[in-house]
């Protein structure tokens, strides 16, 4: 027990490795029995929603600016990658490359606009920019094939070999990793100092040398790359998207998503995906009174949202805190009941 | 002994509207003197302040420094946050500090000007951006432990008692390798104790970092205890400049501070 403690403790994000290998190892539990096929689907999601969920986490939580435009990001990416592997037969990389290369664009000169306009006015453009994206989704039909969907096909690697689920599934889960690994690293260091800095005050980050423009920029650069690669990865595991999907609807889901597993933590992302992507598929719709309510995944959202600001403004993780505190106090109470009996 | 200046305010003018907040201003501070800027409430002085930190843009004047590279350069023409590369580094009035940081981190925001690698070196943690990191916090470990601040190095700021938050931001000032530190009212909201302690702190700063300290202040026992050279401002213009004695016994300084005789 001590000598895997050590290990977490030496280098951190070998829990975000050892989560990844845990991720991995369900599509071998579902062909064990232990796991159903619509299971797989919903970690799925969960987990490209966690990708999504990072950037926004990084730009809201850390950063301190806001975007309800996540959902139009991530339907441009996932559009661009349909139609670059299905329509042009474009190479998987070269097409998540591409993919994710364009909405960043896009995003900073969103960030752009961001040195202009602050708080509420920010959201509002934000959330123009992601209707307009759903708008030409919907109009630009030889694309996006308009109201009737577009769909594409698991990853194909080398142009040789098509991934079944099994493997897109841990394909995904290596890629959140990744993203959990790097974003950890970059937030540890100068940039997520400057991030905080500029998110706490503005002129503080001036006469420290931060260039606001930079860092902005870098901000919202990360948040609509991550909403993009999400959307690559949703496309490449669901196969199938509609305009009506990139909503508005989706953009506050993964504002619930950081609001819930909490903001300014790495792992906030992830629990908050399972909880508000995962949690009603799997839990609620098992129980049998309730399953049959209409938005049932939403009323629990919202009900979950107004409980953690008021309760836990830290995240919903803080509701394990009673917990560790009983194991605390349990560990405290041996350790006295062990020296009283040395002493004895 | 010929002094070489470090920081000189030529004619400096500064409107808001129609009101003159700073009036064709100068001074000259030489290096590695501690300076004192004071004056009534209302003077200007943050105003002069602003513009030496180029958080305002003077209407008229100029603001020459003698940067790290030993060259005299307008500051005026500089942008605000690179006025911090020069070598010249403020702190804050109400202390602006990151609360979700340690000690030790905010510190490092201090160096942010002092790194090289960008985002790539550091989410994939490279070696570069490793030894860059451990440099750094070596560096702000030796300051802390000149502040005697190294036992809460990994605590975090929020919760911590003023006058460790004004070491801190002291601290993080140091970490850029000033030439120039200015200071917007250090002893605001310190008792006579915890200033007396400024004092000795300042001075102490002076000598170990060998840097010039302009203060911006308020408070008069801070001013005339600590600073070798004085200048008096009110509405904007001078009243007079010297050694805190002879800016004691200036006619019209007490008049500012006191009110005329009747």
């Amino acid at each position: 027990m001590e000598h895997i403690k050590k290990i977490f403790n030496t280098k951190p994000y070998n829990y975000y490795i050892f989560f990844g290998i845990l991720l991995s190892l369900a599509p071998t539990a579902q062909q064990l029995g232990l796991l159903n096929s619509s299971t797989i689907i919903v970690l799925g999601t969960v987990i490209f929603y966690s990708v999504v969920g990072v950037g926004l986490n990084v730009l809201l939580g850390y950063s301190g600016l806001i975007s309800l435009g996540t959902a139009g990001f991530m339907g441009l990416g996932s559009y661009m990658a349909a139609y670059l592997t299905v329509d042009m037969n474009l190479p998987y990389f070269l097409s998540v490359i591409i993919s994710v290369s364009i909405p960043l664009a896009v995003g900073l000169v969103i960030g752009l606009i961001s040195l202009r306009i602050q708080g509420y006015y920010l959201a509002i453009a934000t959330l123009g920019v992601s209707e307009i994206l759903k708008q030409v989704f919907i109009e630009m039909d030889t694309l996006t094939g308009g109201f009737s969907g577009k769909s594409a096909f698991y990853p194909k690697i080398f142009g040789l070999l098509e991934l079944n689920r099994q493997f897109t599934f841990i394909g995904m889960s290596i890629v959140l990793v990744l993203i959990l690994i790097f974003s950890h690293n970059f937030i540890n260091a100068r940039t997520g100092r400057a991030f905080l800095t500029m998110r706490g005050s503005e002129s503080a980050a001036k006469a420290m040398g931060i260039n606001l423009l930079k860092y902005k920029l870098t901000a919202f650069g990360i948040a609509t790359a991550y909403a993009a690669l999400g959307g690559v990865l949703y496309i490449h595991f669901i196969r199938f998207a509609y305009p009506s999907g990139w909503s508005v609807t989706l953009s506050l889901q993964i504002l619930a998503v950081i609001v819930i597993g909490g903001m300014r933590k790495m792992n906030g992302p992830v629990i908050g995906a399972f909880i508000v992507f995962g949690v009603p598929e799997l839990i609620l719709k098992q129980i049998p009174i309730i399953s049959g309510i209409d938005g049932l995944a939403y009323i629990f959202t919202g009900v979950l949202i107004i409980v953690v600001i008021l309760f836990y403004p830290d995240g919903v993780i803080d509701l394990l805190n009673p917990i560790k505190d009983y194991i605390e106090k349990y560990k405290e109470n041996k350790n006295e009941e062990k020296s009283l009996l040395d002493n004895q | 002994m010929k002094k070489n200046h470090c920081l000189t305010i030529n004619n400096l003018t500064m409107t808001f509207g129609g009101i003159k907040a700073v009036d064709d201003l100068s001074f000259q501070i030489y290096e590695n003197e501690i300076y004192g800027l004071i004056g009534p409430n209302g003077a200007g002085k943050t105003t002069v302040f602003n513009c030496i930190t180029q958080f305002y843009k003077p209407n008229a004047g100029q603001v020459i420094f003698n940067n790290k590279s030993d060259q005299s350069i307008d500051l005026v023409t500089y942008q605000t946050h690179e006025i911090i590369q020069e070598g010249l580094v403020r702190t804050f009035q109400n202390i602006e500090l990151i609360n979700e940081l340690s000690l030790l981190d905010n510190l490092l925001v201090g160096a942010h000007v002092h790194y090289e690698t960008g985002i790539f070196f550091q989410g994939l943690r490279l070696k570069k951006a490793r030894d860059e990191e451990i440099k750094m916090k070596k560096k702000a470990e030796k300051i802390l432990e000149f502040l005697e601040l190294f036992e809460r190095k990994d605590e975090l700021v929020a919760g911590q008692p003023y006058g460790v938050l004004k070491k801190v931001e002291l601290g993080r000032t140091l970490m850029s390798d000033p030439k120039l530190i200015i200071l917007d009212e250090p002893a605001a909201g310190l008792n006579e104790t915890e200033t007396t302690q400024l004092a000795g702190l300042l001075r102490d700063i002076r000598l170990e970092y060998d840097c010039t300290i302009l203060l911006v202040e308020h408070d008069m026992r801070l001013v005339m205890d600590v600073c070798d050279r004085i200048c008096a401002i009110s509405f904007g213009r001078k009243l007079g400049e010297g050694t805190p004695r002879a800016i004691q016994k200036n006619k019209r300084v007490q008049e500012a501070y006191l009110g005329t005789e009747v």
